[in-house]
Order: structure tokens, then C-alpha cells, then sequence
């Protein structure tokens, strides 16, 4: 589990996070969601390291990550896989390389057990005979399978996506979200998506947490969200043609 | 200018570490060593040729008086090669060439989030990332450069030949003239130092690259400027402290 406790941010005296207190469980699909600007993406930075927060603190398991010093975060970032918005996989590397770099970095493993475990993972993500492909030469939706295949690779306790369906077609997204919710039910892994795709929502929320300037506004799952009074969730749930004419 | 000296500072605390896998880092190394040095060897090569051929020119045209030897000419593009063009001309293309490529490979890898990639996996970027351009900069420069020194010399010899000016006794002569060998050892202690502000301040440029494609030009661009500034003071300054 995941615990964010009065979490906030402050960019150039602008408060980006307000008091935000969130627990993300453990074997589930955790979803933020909001408008563009409202502060998830900085949220998920928090909770990874990559901003460092400015009031409050973060806890993996009851283990104070705002406390941690490098070689701490170091050591706990081995049990965190990310899937970025682009996917950032290396460039100048292959697929096969890209996916066996943390292997590469942090295990003792054989060429053969690594080059195994590469295979396996590519292939849990639905991908074949793809090791010797360039990133340039994937699709948007290869991309990320190929960045899922490289996050699991070393067994995360705890995967971050940030917006997985970001710039693909509705199909494609709903591959890449079957793929994230499989993956979490399988390994029991604390699952933390960013996104604003209503379907994702509706589809794998298992927890759903609604970020409104800057504020923690509304939490609930993917049951209940339609249900909602509340105006401001309503509204973006509710904000686009297709989610209106449902909803009348 | 206090900042990014601030922030170079500790950035390079971050580079100067011990590499989290050393295999890794020899692999990165020789990758460092193709890109950085080995694709530099053409360009250094041909504009070095050149440019000992012209102060030959130069040289073999100015020269009116009997009195003058002919030789002079073969000392007079020795001198200039080896203590000045070789060692800071060159340095100065490198840090358009080579400064310009380190910013812009890291500065699209920031803003791409494949640094940030990094980070999360737990890697230390700057140690992973400029190290191994530091190292290798530090050393294939020392080898260019002394490729250039022959280049340079090579051309003055061949326009000579060619234009019929100085006899290559004259200025094979020329060239043994008060040679001193300390002077290639300050020559390479210059390039020693270029390499370092060449890789460290593109590095540093590129690694806090923030935006788009834009950011990265203007990264790029501000590397190349402030190591050439930087190259040409700390020139006059390794000249006073090494030659007088």
C-alpha cells in the first residue's frame, strides 16, 4: 500500500497541492483522475521522487519515503516499474536492450536467464519477435507495451502509469488497460494510474481518486462514479458529448 | 551565473561517483570514445591539413628578406600548430561538434522522460549519463589533437612541395629548430582541460534541459557558447601559468 499523508507542492508560490491525503491498496488499480493542470501528474511525481514534496510525506508500506536518503530511494526504486506518457524508452537502444537494462543494472543474472525473463515479459505484454526492433520503429501502442514489459521486468511491488492511453485509438487503450489490470491481479501489485480516459475509469477503477485544484475533491471507484452528487466530478465525468448523451 | 555555477557544482558531485556497474560503464565508454572521438577524427584531419597549409603560405609569402631563412617557415608552422592551433582551435571546433551533441542527446532524453525513466529505476542519470562522456572526451582529445599536430604539419610540408616555395630539407629543418618537448606536454595538458569544460558544461546544459524541442536548441546552443568562452580564458590563463 501506498499512502500519501497532507501531501503538498508549491511551484514559484503557486500551490500545486493542497493537503492531499490518499491511500492507494495494494493488488488493485488505483486511478487519479482530473482536469488537465488540476495537479495529478505533479501528484505522481510526489509519490515517486521525482518532485520532492514540500509538506507531508509519502509512505510504501509503512516505509517513510520523504525520509529516505539516496541510497535508501535507490534501493526502494527497485521495487517501482513506471509507464511514462511517451513511454521513455531509450532511443538509441533495441527493444531487447531496453527491456533488459534494469535487469542489466541491478541483477547478477546470466546473459540466458536474462534474455529469459526479456522473452517472458514481451510476451506477457503480447509482444513477439520484436527484440531487435528500434523504439522508432514501433507503434504508439507497441511502445508502451514494450515500457510495461520493461517496468515488470524486475518484479515491481508497485507500478505507476502516467496517462498508459495517451495519444492511442479507444482500442488500443482498452488493450493497454486490460494489460495493466491483468498484470496487477496477477502479481498483487499496487497499481497507481493517472488519467483522464473515462473508459479506464469505468473499466479498471478499482479506486478512483478525483483531483480538483489542486484538492483532493472526491474518492470512490469505478461503481460509484456515476452515482456521484458531486457537481465539479460530475462534470468531468459527464463533460464530454458521448458521456452526456449516456448519461440522458 | 551564481546558480548555474551553484547548480554545475552539484551537479557534478552526482557525475563524479563511482559507476553503479562497472561493465556497463566500459560498454558506455567505448560507445563515448566512437561517437564522441572516433567520428571527429575526419573533420579534425581535413580542417588541420588546411589550415598548416595556409600558415606555410602565409609564412613562405612574408618572408622578403635574404636574410631569413627558408627554414623558418617549418618553424614558424610547428610553433603555431603545436602551441596554439592544435590545441585550442581544434577544441574550440570540438566544442561545436562534440558540445553540441552531448547537449542535445541529454537535453532530448530530459525532456523525452527517458532521464526520468532512469531515476525511477534507481540509476543514477548523471553518473550513467555524462561519466562516461567525461572520461572519454578526456581521453581521445589528447589523440586528436596529436593527430592534428601531424595534420598540421603534414599539410604546410605538402603545400610547400606542391607550390615549390621551401625545399622539404628547408622545412624538415625548420621543424627541428629549439624543438622542445615540453611544449607538446603543455599542449596536452591544454586539451586535457578543453576536454573536461567541453563534456562537463554541455553535459550540465543538456541534463537540466527544461520544455521541448526548442528548450533542447536553445541547450545546445548555450553549451556550445559557454564552453567556447569558457575554453578561450581558461586558455590565456593555463598559457600564463604553464609558460612563464
Amino acid at each position: 500500500m501506498i499512502e500519501a499523508i497532507e501531501v503538498n507542492k508549491i511551484f514559484g508560490g503557486h500551490h500545486v497541492l493542497k493537503n492531499i491525503s490518499c491511500s492507494f491498496e495494494k493488488g488493485k488499480t488505483n486511478l487519479i483522475i482530473g482536469q488537465s493542470g488540476s495537479g495529478k501528474t505533479v501528484l505522481m511525481k510526489c509519490l515517486v521522487g521525482l518532485y520532492e514534496v514540500d509538506g507531508g510525506k509519502i509512505l510504501y508500506d509503512d516505509r517513510n519515503f520523504s525520509r529516505m536518503n539516496f541510497e535508501q530511494r535507490k534501493n526502494l526504486r527497485q521495487e517501482i516499474g513506471m509507464l511514462f506518457q511517451g513511454g521513455a524508452l531509450f532511443d538509441y537502444m533495441t527493444v531487447e536492450q531496453n527491456v533488459m537494462f534494469p535487469l542489466n543494472m541491478f541483477t547478477g543474472q546470466t546473459k540466458e536467464e536474462k534474455l529469459n525473463r526479456v522473452n517472458f515479459v514481451l510476451t506477457r505484454v503480447n509482444l513477439e519477435n520484436v527484440n531487435n526492433l528500434m523504439p522508432s520503429e514501433l507503434s504508439g501502442g507497441m511502445r508502451k507495451r514494450v515500457a510495461i514489459a520493461r517496468a515488470i521486468s524486475m518484479n515491481p511491488k508497485y507500478l505507476f502509469c502516467d496517462e498508459p492511453n495517451s495519444g492511442l485509438d479507444p482500442q488500443t487503450s482498452g488493450v493497454i488497460d486490460k494489460l495493466i489490470k491483468e498484470i496487477t491481479d496477477e502479481y498483487g501489485i499496487t497499481t497507481i494510474v493517472n488519467t483522464h480516459d473515462m473508459n479506464s475509469v469505468l473499466s479498471i477503477g478499482d479506486t478512483v481518486a478525483f483531483i480538483y485544484n489542486s484538492e483532493l475533491w472526491w474518492k470512490g471507484d469505478k461503481n460509484t462514479i456515476l452515482h456521484s452528487d458531486n457537481k465539479e466530478l460530475n462534470e468531468f465525468v459527464f463533460g464530454t458529448e458521448l458521456t452526456s448523451r449516456l448519461k440522458q | 551565473m551564481i546558480t548555474n555555477t551553484g547548480d554545475y557544482v552539484l551537479l557534478m558531485l552526482r557525475v563524479f561517483t563511482k559507476p553503479q556497474k562497472g561493465r556497463i560503464f566500459w560498454q558506455r565508454l567505448m560507445e563515448e570514445i566512437q561517437g564522441l572521438g572516433i567520428e571527429s577524427i575526419g573533420i579534425v584531419a581535413f580542417i588541420s591539413a588546411f589550415m598548416g597549409a595556409v600558415v606555410a603560405i602565409q609564412t613562405a609569402y612574408n618572408i622578403d628578406s635574404p636574410f631569413i631563412p627558408l627554414s623558418m617557415v617549418g618553424f614558424t608552422v610547428r610553433q603555431s600548430v603545436i602551441l596554439e592551433f592544435s590545441p585550442t582551435i581544434i577544441s574550440l571546433i570540438l566544442a561545436g561538434k562534440v558540445g553540441s551533441r552531448i547537449a542535445s542527446e541529454i537535453g532530448t532524453m530530459r525532456v523525452t522522460e527517458q532521464i526520468d525513466a532512469l531515476e525511477i529505476m534507481g540509476v543514477n542519470s548523471a553518473n550513467y549519463l555524462i561519466f562516461p562522456k567525461v572520461v572519454a572526451s578526456m581521453l581521445i582529445n589528447p589523440v586528436l589533437i596529436v593527430l592534428s599536430m601531424w595534420m598540421g604539419i603534414l599539410g604546410g610540408w605538402l603545400a610547400m612541395s606542391a607550390f615549390g616555395l621551401v625545399t622539404t630539407t628547408d622545412y624538415v629543418r625548420g621543424l627541428r629548430i629549439d624543438f622542445e618537448v615540453f611544449t607538446i606536454f603543455y599542449a596536452l595538458l591544454k586539451t586535457l582541460a578543453f576536454a573536461f569544460i567541453i563534456s562537463t558544461v554541455s553535459g550540465f546544459y543538456g541534463y537540466k534541459t527544461n520544455g521541448g524541442a526548442l528548450e533542447v536548441g536553445q541547450a545546445s546552443t548555450k553549451a556550445v557558447v559557454v564552453s567556447s568562452i569558457l575554453i578561450i580564458l581558461f586558455n590565456l590563463v593555463l598559457t600564463q601559468l604553464l609558460l612563464t
